[in-house]
């Protein structure tokens, strides 16, 4: 673990020495795998009601321009009680997915993008019911359901953004709707709560995330990356779009071939 | 495009911070309908129905004084016997009735918690009583809405005791 953040820290000085090295007539675009910290994790517990606790890392990567294969990994727990039962629920889970830039990028500089794009998500975990508290007119009964292993997969659409902060630095949030394609079927109790896709007991499960996230700039061109071309008829007479790559990071160029890292 | 960004955040985190309430809007009362029926031209004039050995007062389930014939009873069911035993006076006769049954939990929702659900299996009762059908054997929080028109089950008197 000690090796893995000395070898992180190591290509942070690297990276930044390389940036900040650059003369202001040498203008390139850098790229490479960004990986970031989702905070909306840390806010579930105040946000809402039953004690849920958990992180997620979130990664991706550029590919031809403004493509973003994504992986994101994490872990989530819920301690949810109530006066007639005591739920508690655990477990990590990994979606993978892409993400697509929707628009241009402006410059060599720029590197905001708004994007859809959608995941593919698994999540293994256990869940445990204790205290469940019964009454009617014949008594009363309290009883336990042991806890038990299960798992559980869907799919996710995304539309997001994410803006550079700071050279390398990025925040961005994602709205997210998800749809549960199986799950583990349990005798006793349908999780209404699953890790990495929340809350089920409504309808379409939505979830928000809000990251900063930090870009490791393995990689340079001086070449725009190419736009995602959308389906349409082509009307003659209509420019559209010329390789004009802006080789200094200023304007607003066009697309051009996408960037050989 | 950073300013989209944070002012997008934060709307967006106002959104997802709503939620629809913590209440419980779903029935977790389980219930068995009941129903009666008398053969000839009887009619039941008083109904009183208590569980075996719950004679106390307050432990009266029904207490009707009009004509049974034409209504339903929600009866509770035992949480932890197999059986469930009724004391049922009608017109001045008393009889015994008891419904065996499994039990099982199950989940209504985050705020309700569990409900029973019950799969009535059979009956057995004193000769007063002519006979018990079984329509719905499986009662559960939404069993009430089978009245006034269905019932989990019927009791039918021997017009020859009452």
């Amino acid at each position: 673990m000690v090796k893995i953040l000395l070898s992180i820290l190591a290509l942070l000085v690297i990276s930044s020495q390389t940036v900040f090295s650059q003369t202001k007539s040498d203008v390139w675009r850098y790229e490479g795998p960004r990986v970031g910290l989702d905070l909306s994790r840390f806010l579930l517990n105040s946000m809402q009601s039953g004690k849920t606790t958990g992180w997620e890392i979130q990664g991706d990567i550029p590919y031809k321009g403004s493509l973003f294969p994504t992986f994101e990994t994490g872990m989530q727990s819920m301690n949810d009680k109530h006066d007639n039962f005591h739920y508690k629920n655990s477990g990590n889970y990994a979606r993978v997915g892409i993400d697509m830039n929707l628009g241009k990028f402006e410059s060599l500089k720029d590197h905001d993008f708004v994007f859809v794009g959608a995941r593919l998500g698994y999540s293994l975990f256990n869940q445990q019911t204790d205290s469940v508290y019964n009454t009617n007119y014949w008594g009363s009964t309290i009883t336990s359901f042991p806890r038990r292993s299960m798992s559980a997969n869907w799919a996710e659409l995304v539309f997001g953004m994410k803006g550079e902060i700071f050279p390398n630095f990025f925040f961005g949030w994602s709205l997210r709707a998800k749809v549960l394609l199986a799950v583990t079927k349990d005798a006793h109790i349908k999780p209404y709560v699953i890790p990495g896709i929340g809350n089920t007991s409504g309808g379409t499960p939505f979830d928000f995330t809000v990251g900063v996230y930090y870009r490791f700039p393995i990689f340079k061109s001086k070449k725009m990356p190419k736009p995602i071309k959308m389906g349409g008829a082509k009307h003659p007479g209509i420019n559209n779009g010329t390789d004009t790559n802006d080789q200094n990071g200023s304007g607003r160029s066009h697309s051009g071939r996408s960037g050989q890292y | 495009m950073r300013y989209f960004v944070i002012v997008g955040s934060l709307f967006a985190l106002m959104l997802w911070s709503c939620n629809n309430g913590n209440r419980c809007y779903d029935s977790v009362d389980t219930l068995m309908v009941t129903s009666f029926s008398i053969d000839g031209f009887k009619t039941i004039n008083s109904l009183v129905i208590n569980g075996v050995n719950r004679s106390d007062l307050g432990d009266t389930l029904v207490n009707d004084s009009s004509s049974a014939l034409t209504k339903s009873y929600n009866l509770p069911l035992s949480l932890t016997a197999d059986s469930t035993g009724f004391v049922i006076k009608t017109n001045g006769t008393t009889d015994t009735l008891y419904i065996r049954h499994t039990m099982s939990l199950v989940f209504v929702s985050r705020y309700c918690g569990f409900a029973p659900d019950y799969v009535l299996l059979g009956s057995r009762h004193t000769p007063g009583i002519d006979s018990v059908k079984i329509f719905h054997p499986k009662v559960n929080p939404s069993s009430i809405q089978l009245a006034p028109n269905g019932q989990n089950i019927t009791i039918y008197f021997s017009s020859a005791r009452h």
